[in-house]
């Protein structure tokens, strides 16, 4: 994770955005383990306006 | 008199006829009908027993077997005749290799997730890791002998064709779903979990640590999630127990710091003040203990004056009231990591857990919700989002819901952490459905949800016992609506009569799940009924049976797909038409009516479900795309939309979104929930949250949740929206930054990781 380079370390290479997401219900940390289909579903949703 | 038997390997062994009462009971078992007592089957098998007398020399396997199936068809058992014929059939391809099973496992054992999509079942689970797998094991192997030996063969049938969907068939002989745990029923006097006694807590953290252990006892005995519907007020007791010690402590502190009187002295002081004048109860007479205190030291001539008692009060209860409050904090803090982290439940996932609260309105209860919130809005230890437990606020009018009701604070509170952390999600007492249960003040009569959106209150076994508290689901399956919306070509009565069918056989099958179920002791739940968490179980003994208290629980039948089954039957799903819109809801009221018919005619409870569908989703649609083909709008996607949800991909406001599923809410009182998916910062933007959660209870939802985008940036702590690049330290996915860098962020901002180890 730590590289030193011309003596300035250098932190996070490889490591990736943590995205949460709500899957029938409860919360995972990130899509990795999600079945093909929730993934597919996922993808789709679209986001509600706010006008009436 | 038989006395011997020839094997199938030619071996000679003694002859014993509980063998054959044994296979028969197991034929009998799988069907759901004809079912025989413990007197027909001893005269069955005798009959066969005495087939035999006259027979010269002796008889083999097959011969005896040929018997039976003589014996069970003359005695009218035709369905258990051919049951056990078919057994023999079937035993015969058993004796080689299940085929089927040895690839699951070596799919299983070598397979990494990514490139297997059965090991993602389950988003909960790890199941690249040791114990994941070994789970997986198991439930594919017990789906697999259910399937071949203890399910009825067109139960079978229609589940592996995807006509219908056996939630949780791995645990199909072994117990029940979900149960709403009453803490303070299991706290009163306390506990045991199998291995030792743990006694009435006395000090908030341990409420909130038994609490843990109270859930996980309880997963490992169910296949379900486990919720509290009474988290404020089981806490509260808790919280008085804190305050009186912090109370106690900070008064000797004040005599021995202010007054300067020595230590072992001031115990003994408080020790005959406490004989004298009786104990703190509770902060909230805290004013009137004081008032006693003052008035004892002012008649006493002692080492303490009238004044100082009163400075030393007025010190004491601010102080108490502090520490108490922090001990609150640190206890939630600790109860969200907990449920966060211990992989408690088979050694592979952690407990599906849940937390209902909002409507406890004492000092108490409020002191509890507010550091739960809190916690929860710090987050874990680097401040990440917690993934349980589900947490649920439950709005009410007249308590929390308008700016003058005295928890308005705390549900302000719960959107501005929602709003962060995507929990708590939010149920609504004033839907019609959940209000006519109400009774202001008794959690017993407030609807709680589970984290996937179960819902027990209504009670056709007893009308008189209509409570949230000790009861639960006892098994579900779901229809494919899609399915009978495609058979039909249009024809709406086919469609009907189909559904009638689907409906009759789930209906078969969880009645014969259910008999399996009653078969239990209360020693097969050493905690779930041997400590009293199912309701009435605490009025029955080790080894009684469990029949009549399982029929609390409710018996649910779920479905997928509205949209999908109203695009099959009408060309539109119902968020773009009027007219599907009426179909949908008739054909889910009709749903609703044929179960409420069958509680009445059977008194048990029968509900209708919005199938949380996980696996489920992509299943069924996976199989009808092979029969069916592409059909669009229907099966042109990768997963069929979620029970009578308006199709996520649909364009469409929240609050129209919300106004058409309301109703549907009424109707599936097995359980429910609705989404919003919402763009932007929502934190920035709580009024409009606000407007969501409101229109929700205005409209008669049950259960709702807002979802929005919740990235974090491992390795710069930022929690917010991430698009390509982190808006705190720049860096795109996968990129390195300079440690200087991160040093200086964290002078701006404190969530920032601590990577002082890393400097040399």
């Amino acid at each position: 994770m730590a590289n030193v380079e011309n003596k300035e370390i250098i932190i996070g290479e490889g490591k990736k955005f943590e995205r949460i997401r709500r899957i029938t219900g409860y919360l995972v940390g990130t899509t990795d383990r999600w079945n093909d289909a929730k993934r597919a579903e996922e993808r789709d949703r679209v986001k509600h306006t706010l006008n009436k | 008199m038989v006395t011997e038997i020839i094997k199938r390997n030619g071996q000679k062994v003694e002859f014993d006829s509980r063998k054959i009462r044994n296979a028969i009971f197991k034929a009998n078992i799988r069907i759901a009908k004809e079912k025989m007592s413990d007197d027909d089957l001893d005269k069955l098998t005798r009959r066969v027993v005495n087939r035999f007398d006259l027979f010269a020399g002796t008889p083999t396997v097959e011969q005896v077997q040929d018997v039976v199936e003589e014996v069970l068809i003359e005695a009218d058992y035709a369905k258990t005749a051919k049951v056990y014929i078919l057994y023999r059939a079937e035993h015969e391809k058993m004796r080689n290799m299940d085929a089927d099973l040895v690839k699951i496992y070596e799919d299983l054992s070598f397979k990494p997730s990514e490139d297997a999509d059965l090991k993602r079942e389950n988003a909960n689970i790890n199941a690249d890791s040791a114990m994941g797998t070994m789970l997986k094991y198991g439930s594919e192997g017990a789906k697999s002998f259910y399937d071949h030996y203890v399910i009825p063969f067109e139960i079978t049938e229609a589940h592996a064709r995807g006509d219908i969907h056996i939630h949780d068939k791995d645990f199909y002989t072994l117990t029940e779903t979900c149960c709403q745990i009453d803490l303070i029923k299991l706290f009163n006097n306390g506990f045991s979990t199998g291995h030792g006694y743990l006694r009435e807590p006395n000090d908030i953290r341990s409420y909130a640590a038994l609490a843990c252990i109270a859930i996980q006892a309880n997963q490992n005995e169910m296949h379900g999630g486990q919720s509290v519907p009474n988290f404020d007020y089981s806490m509260a007791k808790g919280v008085d127990k804190t305050y009186r010690k912090e109370f106690y402590k900070a008064l000797s502190q004040y005599f021995t710091v202010k007054s300067d009187i020595p230590y072992e002295e001031v115990e003994d002081i408080i020790k005959e003040l406490k004989i004298k004048i009786g104990a703190v109860e509770s902060m909230d007479d805290i004013d009137g203990y004081i008032a006693k205190i003052t008035e004892y030291f002012a008649g006493l001539s002692g080492s303490i004056t009238e004044n100082e008692a009163v400075e030393a009060c007025a010190y004491a209860k601010k102080t108490a009231w502090r520490e108490t409050d922090k001990a609150c904090y640190q206890s939630m803090e600790a109860l969200v990591h907990n449920l966060n982290t211990m992989n408690s439940r088979a050694g592979a996932q952690v407990p599906f857990s849940s937390l209902n609260y909002g409507t406890d309105t004492s000092e108490q209860g409020r002191m509890v919700i507010r550091n739960l919130l809190l916690a929860t809005e710090a987050g874990l230890g680097d401040g990440e989002t917690p993934i349980f437990p589900v947490q649920i606020f439950k709005v009410k009018e007249g308590i929390n819901y308008n700016p003058e009701d005295k928890n308005y604070d705390l549900f302000k509170l719960a959107m501005r952490v929602s709003a962060k952390r995507l929990f708590p999600n939010f149920s609504f007492l004033d839907a019609p459905f959940n209000l006519q249960y109400y009774k202001e003040g008794d959690y017993n009569s407030e609807v709680s949800y589970m984290g996937c959106r179960t819902r027990v209150m209504g009670n056709s076994y007893d009308k008189e016992r209509e409570v949230t508290c000790g009861r639960g689901n006892l098994s579900f399956t779901s229809i494919n609506l899609p399915r009978i919306g495609l058979e039909a070509q249009g024809d709406l009565e086919k469609f009907y009569k189909i559904l009638d069918e689907r409906m009759e056989m789930v209906e078969e099958q969880l009645l014969h799940r259910f008999k399996i179920q009653s078969t239990k002791k209360v020693y097969n739940y050493p905690f779930l009924m041997g400590q009293g968490v199912w309701i009435d179980s605490e009025k029955l003994d080790k080894d009684d049976s469990v029949a009549e208290v399982l029929k609390h629980g409710t018996l649910s039948i779920g479905f997928i797909g509205l949209a999908e089954t109203l695009k099959a039957l009408t060309g539109k799903h119902h968020g773009e038409s009027e007219e599907s819109y009426k179909l949908g809801y008739e054909i889910i009221s009709y749903m609703r009516k044929k179960l409420d018919d069958l509680s009445e005619e059977t008194g048990l409870n029968w509900s209708l479900l919005a199938t949380p569908a996980e696996g489920l989703s992509g299943r069924f649609i996976r199989i009808d795309k092979k029969r069916f083909g592409i059909i669009e709008g229907v099966t042109d996607r990768e997963y069929y939309t979620n029970s009578f949800h308006i199709p996520v991909y649909y364009p469409i406001s929240a609050y129209k979104k919300i106004q058409k599923e309301a109703p549907f809410h009424a109707l599936t009182n097995a359980g429910h929930i609705s989404y919003v998916e919402l763009d932007g910062d929502t934190c920035k933007n709580i009024d409009a949250f606000e407007s969501i959660i409101r229109c929700m209870k205005e409209a008669g939802i049950g259960y709702g949740s807002v979802n929005h985008p919740v990235d974090r940036d491992p390795v710069c702590g930022y929690n917010g929206i991430i698009d390509e690049v982190c808006p705190r330290c720049g860096r795109h996915d996968g990129e390195g930054i300079p440690l200087s860098k991160l040093q200086e962020l964290k002078k701006k901002y404190h969530d920032v990781p601590d990577y002082s180890s890393l400097i040399s």
